[in-house]
């Protein structure tokens, strides 16, 4: 009797200790969290002050909030047309870079065309303004410097060897079986490629594209000098707030908002994807 | 006959299909990429700048020796390498510490993890300015901050001695999570057994993480730190956004020297020259990645 | 199944790729029908007032114009990048004489102007001369000065009349009026003035005038000259004794920034930024804004007045006479009295002699410029080709001389500064002439 009393009372000690140490453990992660978000939530609260009230100091938490700054990004400086230049490009140098890197990175897997991998990797690895005026001068050559199609191929650039590696991953993690027992069907390797390769990978194809499109839409040093009035990017429409005579802090981070939310968004949506793709390099599978 | 006919242009593709499937990626990745490269180490073989007129005439490696003469230059190289080893080491400390906190399964999971994703998909140019307003140090939040907790303002990006540090938090900001979440990725492929046994031999909690998890994440963390390093020697958005190499020439990186050079002062030999050798230091990161994937067989 | 699902997968990714490739090619078809010029503005008020007013002069004429927008640095660069590669489209565009106006008509990116200027109507006799001479070289006028701007002071009339303090007219009363206003415990600050490296130099020209200093005199940088090696020292210890903190990385925003928020008791600067700290949407002191001529030093005073702005036709243009008149248009007297009550500070001389027009400008304004005008510099920066990387070379003092609070050798810092732009006005081929 005394025992299981003692044994009882044991019991219920460590569980209060476990509960104890599991709230100090869920606060740790509060802690460690809130420096990661707090930034972000500050600049959404600043899009919703006026200029007076983002440099006051002390920071005011609490304001009546005025949409005066989403009022000028989309009324006097044309943000939606921003927004889908930024779409435009974002989506035509995604799907271009998978029409070209998907084959590509194929091959090299199957057929161990490593040092074709290691080539398109080098383009990762290049100081992006060594590119600028060269392209500068091939796109002028070929009159093309004032579309989209300069900018989308400027883009891929990131966006294809991002997709190459990827898929190449991916690629590598597929059974050859799959396909050989197809070919002894009698299907050819480009039809086993499209029927059966390609269908069955889906996750693989959902993480580049949606980094593919997240580093896009990021862009800004290659924008900067390609893009131009009608093809203007999000990343550099923000500096329209940035003039001569004065900064609208407002309106800066009202764009910002207006920049980020998609980039968020996407995020949330594919987040396991995101997540594989931006730690694949370092863990295999 | 009849029926070999239809098949032939699929033979001849599956016949050529090595070529044919990389041919348009070679291609493209040649002239966006090839063509600039070369054109970048000619005209680092020239005196093409803007200011004495524009003709241009090969000066052989006459840039490369002015460049070596130039304490800028130097300067460029230490503050690169100094931002790169100060970010990426706190990056990879921070991110390991935070891996091993939140490796276990609990309620929010996710949603942590979203919020540490978050950072890092942010406009960098947008994350910039915002953090100009807040090391501003007169009514930013970094001196406010610390002042709450009753430490000494700091001037952040206006002291030579601070704007690396600075700049350097943005990108811990930005990149810490990326390592917490290779090596929670890391954590979860680990084999259990070797767990197990420690436990069985009556390991505390400490001595399980430092003579068992670390050894085996050990090339997991290499990889990471690597691949940071690459990125954070480019670093440029954010420095080109928060100081463009101020105060003084206390944050000029490389990067921003070679832009400097080429968008600022118009001396495109010159400039390539700085970017062919910031172009070396870059691969020369990567051929160690190359060469840790073999040595580790990953 | 598969491979129908694939075929649709490849359908619509291809509809798409037409789509987007097909509005790419249609903007630019559509742009080439009619007469369109490419005007490449910065963002400067002076592109807010025309661009509403646009349409009016495309209905008028039937030239179609596309307007693009650019902070100014980049607005720079991009300039460079096309003009370099030689097959830009630009046709008019701004620029700023002072910063590139030597190296963008050394390399012949800009239309020679001087057959144009007796057009009907447009007036050239109406700018004053100072503002001629910017946009002249070797007899060439190469641009339409737009703006002019002048360094002022502003101060906090509030704080002054609190402290009893009367606006300093000379150096020793600017260096006490801030050392009595200074109160950093309070977070007050007695003046704020710019730090940053390059972005300093033109505000600290008028302290290097007022002492006797110059940038370059005859072909060589004087820059460590005696005078010049004096006001560095003043500069430092200004901001280095009453200045807030982090100003080494400060340049215009953050100097405007800091003194809208009231933290700041005088800011010296180019009144151009007026703008942002009288407007009670962006300033806590908005009412309370003082306008001053600038102080005199050892030598007298010696403020800046400069055509900051301008606007050009490219030399590579194929439409010259399209985007002659739409420069016509841009720099007529009407557009310039619509900008000047719009707030802006115009460069002809008929704006500032319309007692209509007067009315508007803000009070103090008005007096600054009419003090400004006859004692004045005409530049801000040393006059040369390579004048950002001198910006650059002479800034390093500055900012040196802000930390040391002037106490650093600032005059053997100077003369490796001067010897550096020795060697940029040597490549350029503007060295002493022998």
């Amino acid at each position: 009797m005394k025992e299981v009393a003692s044994r009882e009372m044991w019991r219920l000690k460590t569980e209060s200790r476990i509960k104890w140490k599991e709230i100090g453990w869920y606060l740790m992660v509060i802690i460690i969290t809130i420096p990661f978000i707090f930034p972000l939530i500050w600049i959404l609260t600043a899009a919703f002050k006026t200029q007076a009230q983002i440099i006051a100091s002390p920071p005011l938490w609490i304001f009546k909030p005025t949409l005066n700054n989403f009022k000028s990004v989309f009324m006097e400086q044309n943000f939606a047309r921003f927004l889908w230049n930024s779409s435009v490009v974002a989506v035509a140098s995604t799907v271009l870079s998978l029409l070209l890197g998907l084959p590509a990175a194929y091959s090299i897997s199957r057929y161990n065309q490593r040092a074709l991998g290691v080539f398109i990797l080098v383009a990762r690895l290049m100081p992006g303004i060594s590119f600028l005026i060269p392209w500068y001068i091939l796109f002028s050559k070929i009159r093309l410097v004032d579309t989209f199609t300069a900018l989308i191929a400027s883009h891929m650039l990131v966006g294809l060897p991002l997709i190459v590696w990827i898929m190449l991953n991916h690629f590598d993690g597929i059974p050859r079986e799959l396909e050989e027992s197809a070919r002894v069907d009698g299907c050819s390797i480009q039809n086993a490629f499209f029927r059966i390769v390609l269908p069955i990978s889906g996750p693989g194809i959902i993480t580049a594209t949606t980094l593919s499109f997240l580093f896009s839409w990021n862009n800004f040093m290659f924008s900067l000098v390609l893009s131009t009035n009608r093809t203007k990017t999000l990343p550099i429409a923000i500096y329209n707030f940035v003039s001569y005579a004065e900064v609208s802090w407002g309106n800066v981070m009202a764009a910002a908002v207006v920049i980020i939310t998609p980039a968020i968004i996407l995020t949330m949506i594919f987040q396991r994807y995101v997540i594989k793709g931006l730690t694949m390099g370092a863990v295999k599978g | 006959m009849s029926a070999k006919k239809p098949l032939r242009v699929g033979q001849l593709i599956e016949k050529n299909i090595k070529w044919l499937f990389p041919l348009p990626t070679g291609v493209f990745i040649f002239l966006m990429m090839i063509f600039p490269v070369l054109y970048t180490f000619y005209v680092s073989l020239t005196d093409w700048d803007m200011i004495s007129g524009g003709l241009i005439s090969f000066i052989g490696l006459d840039n490369y020796i002015n460049l070596l003469k130039d304490p800028r230059f130097f300067n460029a190289v230490k503050l690169t390498l100094y931002f790169t080893v100060l970010a990426v080491g706190v990056e990879v400390i921070l991110g390991v510490f935070i891996a091993l906190v939140l490796n276990r399964d609990f309620r929010g999971k996710n949603i942590v993890k979203l919020f540490l994703l978050l950072p890092m998909v942010a406009t960098p140019v947008a994350i910039g300015l915002a953090w100009t307003l807040f090391y501003e140090p007169t009514i930013g939040l970094g001196n406010y901050g610390l002042k709450l907790l009753g430490l000494p303002p700091s001037q952040w990006l206006g002291s030579k001695a601070m704007v690396i540090p600075a700049l350097a938090l943005v990108d811990i900001w930005e990149w810490t999570p990326m390592i917490t979440l290779i090596v929670l990725a890391g954590l979860a492929s680990l084999p259990q057994e070797s767990f197990e046994a420690a436990f069985v031999d009556g390991a505390s909690r400490f001595q399980i993480i430092r003579y068992v998890t670390l050894p085996l994440l050990r090339p997991t963390i290499l990889i990471a730190l690597i691949l940071r390093c690459i990125d954070a020697l480019k670093t440029f958005d954010i420095i080109y956004v928060m100081t463009t190499g101020g105060p003084g020439f206390a944050s000029e990186t490389l990067n921003i020297y070679a832009y400097n050079l080429s968008f600022n002062y118009f001396r495109f030999g010159a400039a390539s020259a700085a970017l062919v050798a910031l172009f070396t230091l870059v691969l020369a990161c990567n051929l160690i990645v190359l060469w840790m994937r073999k040595t580790y067989e990953m | 199944m598969v491979t129908r699902k694939h075929s649709t997968q490849i359908i619509m990714i291809t509809v798409l790729l037409v789509v987007v490739m097909s509005i790419s090619m249609l903007t630019v078809g559509a742009a080439r029908r009619r007469v369109t010029i490419r005007f490449v503005a910065a963002n400067h008020p002076f592109t807010d007032v025309i661009k509403p007013l646009i349409p009016e002069f495309e209905k008028e004429t039937g030239i179609r114009v596309d307007v693009e927008n650019y902070e100014e640095n980049q607005l720079t660069q991009k300039l460079t990048v096309e003009f370099t590669s030689g097959a830009s489209t630009v046709d008019v565009f701004m620029t700023r004489p002072l910063q590139e106006g030597r190296l963008f008509y050394r390399n012949k990116w800009y239309h020679n102007l001087n057959q144009y200027l007796s057009a009907p109507g447009w007036d050239w006799a109406d700018y004053p001369k100072s503002t001629v001479e910017a946009v002249t070289l070797n007899e060439d006028i190469y641009a339409i000065p737009i703006v002019t701007e002048w360094k002022t002071l502003f101060y906090r009339k509030d704080l002054f009349a609190k402290a009893g303090l009367k606006v300093p007219t000379t150096f020793e009363e600017l260096e006490e009026a801030a050392r009595r206003l200074h109160d950093p415990a309070n977070d007050m600050y007695g003046i704020v003035l710019r730090g940053q490296r390059g972005a300093a130099v033109t505000q600290f020209s008028s302290f290097l005038y007022s002492h006797g200093g110059d940038f370059i005199k005859d072909g060589k940088c004087v820059i460590d000259s005696p005078e010049a090696v004096e006001a560095f020292k003043y500069y430092g210890r200004l901001l280095h004794d009453y200045g807030p903190p982090g100003v080494t990385n400060m340049s215009w925003p953050q100097a405007q920034a800091l003194f809208a928020s009231g933290k700041v008791a005088m800011w010296a600067d180019a009144s151009v930024l007026i703008a942002g700290i009288i407007d009670a949407e962006k300033s806590v002191v908005a009412d309370q804004v003082g306008v001053a001529i600038f102080p005199a030093g050892p030598a007298g005073a010696k403020p800046f007045q400069v055509v900051p702005w301008s606007v050009a036709i490219a030399a590579q243009s194929k439409q010259k006479e399209a985007a002659l008149e739409f420069l016509k248009w841009a720099t007529s007297k009407t557009m310039a009295k619509t900008a000047q009550l719009g707030g802006l500070t115009m460069a002809r001389n008929s704006v500032w002699n319309d007692p209509e027009i007067a009315k508007h400008i803000y009070p103090g304004l008005a007096e600054s410029a009419r003090l400004t005008g006859p004692i004045a510099v005409p530049y801000d920066r040393p006059l040369m080709t390579a004048v950002t990387e001198a910006r650059d070379a002479i800034g390093e003092v500055i900012v040196t001389a802000i930390e040391s609070g002037g106490k650093a050798d600032l005059a053997s810092l100077a003369k490796s500064a001067a010897a550096k732009v020795d060697v940029l006005l040597a490549r350029a081929g503007e060295g002493p002439s022998k």
